[in-house]
């Protein structure tokens, strides 16, 4: 039965791509065919198959600016997960930090973080340090907010339960507030992770020393479109498997129905 | 009473609630004194107070005056030999109905493995045997209540409290619920202490009946239910039984 209902769930997935990839296909053909019909010039549009060829030509060039641009992007969203979730978790669990803190929280999520690049640069240099904290900043709000609204939306019923068994505060956080926060979180890492790349990319763009943002602005400098192209699409890709991971990690400890649908 | 040690003792109970325009008196002065192992209903009309003197019995609100004492022991807080059912299962999505079951155990610092065995012949017992790797969402109400009474069992209270726990369900699952209710109570001779507005559902279940007035709260009547017992659904039809009911009807209601 096990066996079957593995094959039946890739059965469903593979009849639910198949609309979605054809019409991808399609969007590509006539893309293609467009660009060839209309004699449009390499460098305002290649052809699909042009970026293709290049991500094939380039591979070396390319892999070697998406290792920085991941494990950098992987850093910056670690640093988000951890201590977004730590302020999250005391913001719910300590009133008094919260209406002192909370105000702040939210004037600095107004910042447009994008803008706080070439400050960046001033206070951390062109490094590695400067890019992963603007991917930090940018991905650190979805996490303290998803955290904080997860733990509050815990059924007081559900804590009063807790009390009637001597359930004592830290319990009540461990075994109630935290797994009821759960969903909550995830959806928060789903952003988080997309904004991540972000602002790794913008990084990227103002730092100009390594990776895929550095690739795609080094080729639009050259005139060097299918190159552009080629790196874009390579950092859809990273992006893709990315929150694919957290995806598959959602589904892994979230295995009970929770009654939300926030995908 | 039905027997001599007492178990539960309410003496001049008072509750008030203070809002920001007035102080809300639910209860003005109950007495109670209730057996070691005596089904006990506590029988009034919505909003009269009864849960929340529950509550009050298992420290899960503080009192305003008088005393309540559990085992000659006043009640400052939940205790570690009570067991609560509430209106709702409140289950636990995220965990199995064994794990749910399992939760006093841990919430207590008890060891797990001392009760692993209690827990499946609860769930044997009340006819969940084959659900314990389920998830509350995959049973329906009576079921997840089923849990909910499993929970408040596993840790062997002597007490269990519980607050309008059947309300939810219909009537018929209501009927199965409360002849499940009376063999775990046969069997295990706790005192149980049960808040409901259903008079026939009192009567059914109850050696005494605690008639509470409407708000603020006293206990307007006690009356002693003397039919046999087990009972079964086919007591309902009796002349004695349906009395019961036609006197606390009229009691309620005057």
């Amino acid at each position: 039965m096990a066996d079957n209902n593995g094959d039946s769930k890739i059965r469903a997935f593979a009849n639910q791509s198949v609309g979605p990839m054809a019409i991808a296909l399609l969007l590509l053909v006539i893309w293609q065919v467009i660009v060839i019909a209309f004699g449009v010039k390499e460098a305002i549009l290649p052809t699909p198959w042009k970026i293709i060829q290049t991500i094939f030509t380039h591979w070396e060039l390319l892999l070697a600016h998406t290792w920085p641009t991941t494990s950098e992007c992987l850093l910056g969203f670690f640093l988000a997960v951890v201590i977004g979730m730590g302020l999250g978790i005391l913001l719910a669990l300590f009133p008094q930090f919260h209406s002192s803190v909370y105000p702040l929280v939210v004037a600095f999520q107004v910042v447009p973080k994008v803008a706080l690049a070439p400050l960046f640069i001033v206070w951390f240099g062109l490094g590695t340090l400067s890019r992963v904290l603007l991917a930090f900043v940018i991905a650190f709000f979805p996490m303290v907010v998803n955290t904080y609204a997860g733990i509050l939306s815990t059924d007081p019923l559900m804590v009063r339960m807790a009390h009637a068994f001597s359930a004592n505060r830290w319990t009540v956080f461990c075994k109630i507030e935290f797994p009821n926060a759960l969903p909550y979180i995830f959806s928060g890492l789903k952003i988080g992770i997309t904004f991540a790349v972000i602002g790794i990319i913008v990084a990227e763009f103002v730092t100009a020393q390594r990776g895929l943002g550095y690739l795609i602005v080094f080729a639009e400098g050259n005139i060097d479109t299918p190159l552009l192209m080629a790196a874009l699409t390579v950092l859809s890709l990273v992006g893709m498997v990315l929150y694919a991971a957290v995806v598959a990690l959602e589904k892994l400890i979230i295995t009970w129905d929770h009654g939300q649908r926030l995908n | 009473m039905t027997n001599d040690i007492v178990h539960v003792q309410v003496k001049d109970l008072r509750k008030t609630y203070q809002t920001r325009r007035e102080d809300i008196e639910a209860i003005r002065e109950v007495q109670m004194a209730v057996g070691q192992g005596e089904f006990i209903s506590i029988l009034g009309p919505s909003g009269c107070g009864k849960s929340t003197l529950l509550m009050i019995i298992g420290g899960l609100l503080p009192l305003t005056s008088g005393s309540v004492a559990v085992g000659n022991e006043a009640v400052s807080g939940p205790r570690r030999d009570t067991g609560v059912v509430f209106q709702a299962p409140v289950l636990m999505p995220w965990r199995t109905i064994l794990k749910n079951v399992m939760f006093p155990i841990e919430s207590l610092g008890l060891p797990p493995d001392d009760y692993h065995a209690h827990a499946h012949e609860l769930l044997e017992m009340t006819g969940l045997g084959g659900f314990g790797d389920n998830y509350p969402s995959e049973l329906s109400g009576g079921m997840q209540q089923r849990v909910a009474i499993c929970r408040a069992l596993i840790h062997n209270p002597n007490l269990l409290l519980m607050d309008e726990p059947f309300s939810a369900l219909d009537a018929m699952t209501r009927d199965t619920m409360n002849q499940e209710l009376l063999r775990i109570w046969e069997e295990f001779k706790k005192t149980v202490l049960f808040v409901t507005h259903s008079i026939r559902e009192a009567v059914f279940l109850s050696d005494r009946i605690f008639v509470m007035s409407p708000r603020p709260a006293v206990i307007s009547e006690i009356v002693t239910i003397n039919l046999p017992r087990p009972r079964d659904l086919s007591i309902e039809e009796t002349p004695e039984f349906n009395q019961y009911v036609a006197h606390l009807r009229a009691a309620i209601e005057h």
